[in-house]
């Protein structure tokens, strides 16, 4: 099973946001995709997942094409993922929010949960049942009846995974799941996304923070201005010196960063590459 | 046949014109708010009947140069009530809602046009009353055609303050944070500007044309009654809808639009059906006008397409 | 329990346990017995009253199926209401001298409004909410004025009178009472049913799209498919109890269609808290009796509607019943700490 992007491009009007980009995404390892804002990584996780539609080129699940289908179709084709910037349903229980994501595989019995006597309650306990089984995994059992938007934000983002896995996806995508987590919550979550990988999961993380790639990836695709820069291991990106000084700066730059950001504040990320692009504009 | 037309084409003209100045209204609060107000047919409605008190009251001076100066006093008191009865109507019943879900303001916005609409029912009059013409019942023939001095006030005069809206939504610097904030609301505050005068003043402005259309109308067909605003109301957010919900211009385009498309839909049908279908299904007309536009351009003319990307990120859908 | 934003969750069942249960049943049991028993006793004048409330209860259950659970607004229900009870005074009646049996037009009724309201939602359900309030509205109206012009069909500004008494396992439904025994059981069946889907996963759907739309398409869900059967199931509640309100009236015409009866639905479930179906009970009880006590006043009833709804939307955008029970007690019922 392998998940392809065939040449694909993305404009939006006159910008060229993807371009031509040819990627395969094997299962039973993390692959990260990095790069510069802008360079085109939540737009991949867009086009795949449906909520943008390609300009052209082809994005294949295991031969099945899915760059024509529409959102909920892809869903169903087993293809979830976070979002950059949350979205739960505020006004729905954690468990609510967790319970509705079954809904593409038991939709079907609607009619009998409505009509049969008895039936309610006993698929309704059943979906709890199933569902605090998944929030325990994530150690969110304790907040099940608070309503999502009550949740700490580390919280939230663990819950948005939780609702992406449990139908068991074939292709799971994460974008910039650590964005506003502080050191521990991202190791909590680099604990989280390791225990998650499978040998039938295609796993692709987008993200800004160095360490947490580094650390957890297999694979790692560098993209700049929407087209490849570089693949390979993270020992081999790292190691590469032209993606480590264009858009990586050199370590001793970024553990400097960091050491002045941790003295101000605790929940201070730095961007590394944005900061280095920043002060070197003939990169870009 | 060229008569029919012209004459058709001008009748257009003149209710284009008063559903335009309507439209205003509508398209202005739902840019900022997103809020269908349905209060806003209501405005038209009270305008006409103070106008039409403060007519009576000065029936004394009417005629002459003074009688020219009184109806435009008239024009701006109206104007300036029922801008305050908008600005009042926004403080107490949609403010409070702003954080709401999208279905609270509305309702409310529902309710505040029922108690308008009773309270003049029970109030003022039941039955309609006689609106007098305050423009001089001049005609003239133009290829056939009747054309009055009234059609042609009514249209001049809204244009003229279209244009005046216009400028001062692009020109000054009040108008400038009047389309920020319909831009979008949260950059405007972040920007320092307080949201919450541009909004007043929306509410000022809005009503205040949906009066003078009120008055315009009245004038027009010589009576006002409590009921009046419902269906023209509604005529006019379907204009405005057809132009473009949110873009000013794209609301006295489409006024106009829906004025023409009406008048020679109506006019024709008759004579294309041989009387099968008649004109009372004029309004049939202006409803199915909506239909086509939300299922084949739901931006209307000129409209803000919501683009891809903004559906990702934001949750208007 | 209302979160920060005013949402609530969906009324969830509140008695796990066993004893929880069976004290539940036995309640509305019990209430049941009493209405049955206490009702038919009464003044032929307040059996009708309460008539109409059951008929209002069980439009005030369909039209909360897409205002409270899918989150839509639509401000033309009334039309499923006259599809219903105009199929019911065509077809049974002297207009064309057709009489077709009640039964078989419950069904009819039922089946043409919720094929007017798929029919509907289909060009209309992709639209951003506010436009569809709009457009419902405008809906309403127009099967108002195809009842008033359509004089062939509908008999115009007149309307059919003389139609036929409904006829039930042979006997004739001729009075309140009769339609008491013949409402009560419709409206409990209309109750569960709603309530059910609530708790369904499809009710969880609704209640995703209500939250984000878009959000809810990305885990899978079928938006346009669960906003049809919102709107078709919505709209054969209407049609039932249009036909049952012909039966009862042997009359219609036009005016008991206007938009102010979709308003008055509107606000039986407003008052009631939107989703709330113990609340739809009592905004109906309240919407039906209190203008029946207020007669002397009826001219004011309508701004006293526009005031009740101004009021209501502004100290409670939820409604007036609050819901009672929260996740967090079902939780701890369950076992979970």
């Amino acid at each position: 099973m392998i998940l392809d992007f065939e040449a694909v491009t993305k404009r939006f009007g006159a910008l060229l946001a993807v371009d031509a980009l040819s990627l395969s995404f094997r299962p039973g390892i993390i692959t990260s995709v990095i790069g510069p804002n802008g360079a085109g990584k939540s737009t991949l996780i867009n086009m795949c997942a449906g909520s943008y539609k390609v300009t052209s080129g082809r994005i294949l699940l295991d031969g099945v094409e899915l760059q024509g289908l529409k959102k909920h179709q892809i869903a169903r084709q087993g293809v979830a993922r976070t979002y950059q910037n949350i979205r739960l349903f505020d006004g729905m229980t954690v468990l609510q929010n967790l319970e509705v994501c079954l809904f593409p595989e038991l939709f079907g019995k609607t009619l009998v949960e409505v009509l049969v006597p008895g039936a309610s309650r006993a698929m309704k306990e059943k979906r709890i049942a199933r569902c605090m089984a998944v929030l325990e995994h994530f150690g969110l059992e304790g907040h099940a009846g608070e309503f999502a938007a009550d949740l700490s934000y580390g919280n939230q983002k663990l819950l948005e995974i939780a609702r992406a896995t449990i139908l068991r996806p074939r292709v799971l995508m994460l974008d910039e799941p650590a964005a506003g987590l502080n050191h521990g919550e991202t190791d909590r979550l680099k604990q989280t996304l390791r225990a998650l990988a499978r040998p039938d999961l295609i796993m692709i993380v987008v993200e800004h923070d160095m360490s947490l790639v580094m650390s957890l990836s297999d694979h790692i695709f560098v993209l700049h201005q929407g087209r490849l820069l570089f693949e390979g291991s993270p020992a081999a990106v790292q190691s590469n010196l032209a993606v480590q000084e264009a858009y990586l700066g050199s370590p001793g730059e970024i553990d400097d960063l960091r050491e002045a950001a941790r003295n101000r504040s605790n929940r201070v990320r730095i961007r590394a590459h944005t900061d280095i692009e920043r002060r070197r504009p003939d990169a870009a | 046949m060229t008569g029919f037309l012209v004459q058709q084409l001008v009748n257009a003209l003149t209710i284009g014109a008063i559903y335009a100045l309507i439209a205003l209204g509508y398209t202005m609060v739902y840019g900022v708010l997103r809020l269908i107000n349905f209060a806003h047919s209501e405005m038209f409605m009270v305008g006409g009947h103070v106008a039409f008190f403060l007519l009576a009251a000065t029936a004394s001076l009417a005629g002459g140069a003074l009688g020219v100066l009184v109806v435009f006093a008239i024009f701006v008191v109206t104007f300036i009530a029922v801008g305050l009865l908008g600005v009042g109507i926004e403080a107490t019943a949609y403010r409070p809602l702003r954080r709401s879900s999208r279905l609270a303001p509305m309702l409310s916005a529902l309710g505040v046009a029922i108690i308008l609409q009773n309270v003049v029912m029970l109030f003022v009059s039941r039955r309609p009353l006689p609106f007098p013409a305050f423009v001089p019942a001049v005609s003239f023939d133009v290829f056939g055609a009747i054309v009055t001095l009234n059609q042609i006030f009514i249209v001049v005069f809204a244009v003229a303050l279209m244009l005046g809206l216009a400028w001062f939504v692009n020109a000054t610097t009040l108008g400038i944070r009047i389309r920020a904030v319909s831009e979008n609301m949260q950059t405007a505050r972040l920007l320092g500007i307080n949201v919450n005068r541009p909004i007043s003043l929306i509410f000022f402005i809005g009503p205040g044309l949906g009066a003078i259309a009120g008055i315009l109308y009245s004038g027009y067909y010589g009576i006002v009654v409590f009921s009046m605003g419902f269906i023209v109301g509604l005529k006019a957010f379907i204009a405005a809808i057809l132009g473009g919900i949110g873009s000013i211009p794209g609301a006295m385009l489409g006024g106009f639009a829906l004025g023409l498309l009406e008048t020679f839909g109506a006019g024709l049908l008759p004579k294309l059906t041989h009387g099968f279908i008649g004109s009372e299904y004029r309004d049939i007309f202006a409803f199915s006008v909506l239909v086509v536009v939300l299922i084949f351009r739901p931006a209307g003319f000129l409209g803000e397409t919501v683009t891809e990307e903004g559906m990702v990120y934001k949750r208007d859908f | 329990m209302t979160s920060e934003t005013g949402a609530t969750t969906p009324f969830l069942p509140a008695a796990k346990s066993r004893a929880g249960r069976l004290r539940a049943v036995a309640i509305v049991a019990i209430a049941l017995a009493l209405l049955l028993y206490g009702v038919p006793g009464l003044p032929t004048y307040y059996v009708r009253v309460i008539d109409m409330v059951l008929i209002y209860v069980l439009l005030g259950v369909g039209l909360n199926m897409v205002v409270g659970y899918a989150g839509l607004l639509d401000l033309g229900y009334v039309a499923f209401y006259a599809i219903g009870a105009y199929t019911y005074a065509i077809l049974a009646s002297g207009q064309f001298d057709i009489h077709l049996p009640f039964s078989l037009l419950l069904v009819v009724g039922g089946g043409l409004a919720g094929l007017a309201g798929v029919l509907l939602g289909i060009p209309v359900l992709r639209l951003r909410g506010d436009y569809l309030a709009i457009v419902t509205l405008g809906f309403g109206e127009i099967v108002r004025l195809f009842m008033n012009n359509l004089g062939w069909m509908t008999n115009g500004p007149q309307g059919i009178s003389r139609i036929d008494e409904p006829h039930l396992f042979g006997m004739g439904l001729n009075s309140p009472r009769d339609f008491f025994f013949l409402l009560l059981p419709f409206v409990v069946a209309a109750l569960t049913i709603a309530w059910r889907l609530e708790c369904s996963i499809l009710g969880l759907g609704w209640a995703a799209i209500r939250e984000d739309q878009d959000a809810a398409r990305g885990i899978g869900i079928d938006t346009t498919v669960a906003k049809l059967l919102a709107f078709g199931l919505s709209a054969t509640f209407g049609g039932v109890a249009g036909v049952i309100f012909a039966a009862l009236q042997r009359f219609v015409d036009p005016v008991s269609f206007s938009f102010w009866e979709s308003l008055t639905i509107v606000l039986i479930i407003v008052i009631g808290g939107l989703g709330n179906l113990v609340g739809i009970v009592v905004g109906a009880a309240v919407l039906i009796v209190v203008p029946e006590l207020l007669r002397e006043y009826s001219e004011y009833r309508m701004l006293l509607y526009g005031c009740a709804l101004v009021l209501i939307i502004l100290l409670r955008p939820r409604g007036l019943i609050e819901r009672r029970y929260n996740p967090a007690w079902l939780m701890r019922t369950l076992g979970w700490r």
